[in-house]
């Protein structure tokens, strides 16, 4: 229960819609007002969201045109990109706390792998 | 998936009982009214997914006055249900915004 994720499907090839979650003026369109990013393993990543909170993070993982993750505040994230059919591609974005979950118990435990599976 | 489990998943599987754990989890707690006012619904739809919020022990009520306040129970399955209904519906905004840019 420590982890959210998301999907769209939207009607644009997936060198354009990498292109979104890569290009600093193009997340800055969607994922927070202001965005700088170093599209690069070990690069940074500055977001100032819209209450003013700013965030310095890194990025972990980039797979070119694929795959990107990043580590902000006390979460991982991950958004990659799939091509579904013809000119329509899939975003699809993890989120995962750093919660202790082992702390939760057995119960939260099971309910943390139901969740999982089903709030997509 | 243990009996105890159950309400609780129901509870939080649904959009709208998400944004009331969202509205709650950043407030002090709320009537049914003045969360009707914040939300794009009715008083009465807001008091049924209050009143399954509770069923799944994630919310708790008490009366003050002649008002009955809500608010999220502490503890670990509060704060876990209070992360969930955040996050999701930040990813969901956004995601939104990403899909206008494409629209």
């Amino acid at each position: 229960m420590n982890k959210v994720e998301r999907e769209i499907t939207v009607a644009a090839e997936p060198e354009d819609v990498w292109r979104a979650l890569t290009d600093e003026v193009l997340l800055s369109e969607w994922l927070a007002p202001e965005v700088e990013l170093e599209a690069e393993v070990g690069g940074e990543l500055y977001v100032r969201s819209e209450d003013g909170e700013e965030r310095w993070d890194t990025v972990d993982e980039l797979e070119e045109g694929r795959r990107l993750a990043f580590t902000w505040a006390d979460s991982s994230v991950e958004l990659s990109v799939d091509a579904v059919s013809d000119g329509r591609t899939r975003v699809r974005v993890v989120e995962t706390a750093a919660l202790p979950v082992s702390d939760w118990g057995p119960r939260l435990t099971a309910l943390a792998s139901a969740c999982a599976l089903t709030l997509a | 998936m243990s009996d105890a489990v159950g309400p609780v998943f129901a509870a939080l599987a649904h959009d709208t009982r998400r944004r009331v754990v969202q509205t709650l989890a950043s407030g002090r707690g709320a009537t049914a009214t003045s969360l009707a006012a914040d939300l794009p619904m009715t008083r009465q739809a807001v008091a049924k997914h209050l009143a399954a919020l509770q069923r799944a022990e994630l919310v708790r009520s008490a009366r003050r006055g002649r008002e009955t306040v809500y608010e999220l129970k502490p503890g670990p399955l509060g704060e876990a249900a209070s992360w969930l209904a955040t996050v999701g519906g930040e990813w969901d905004e956004r995601l939104e915004r990403l899909g206008r840019l494409f629209a």
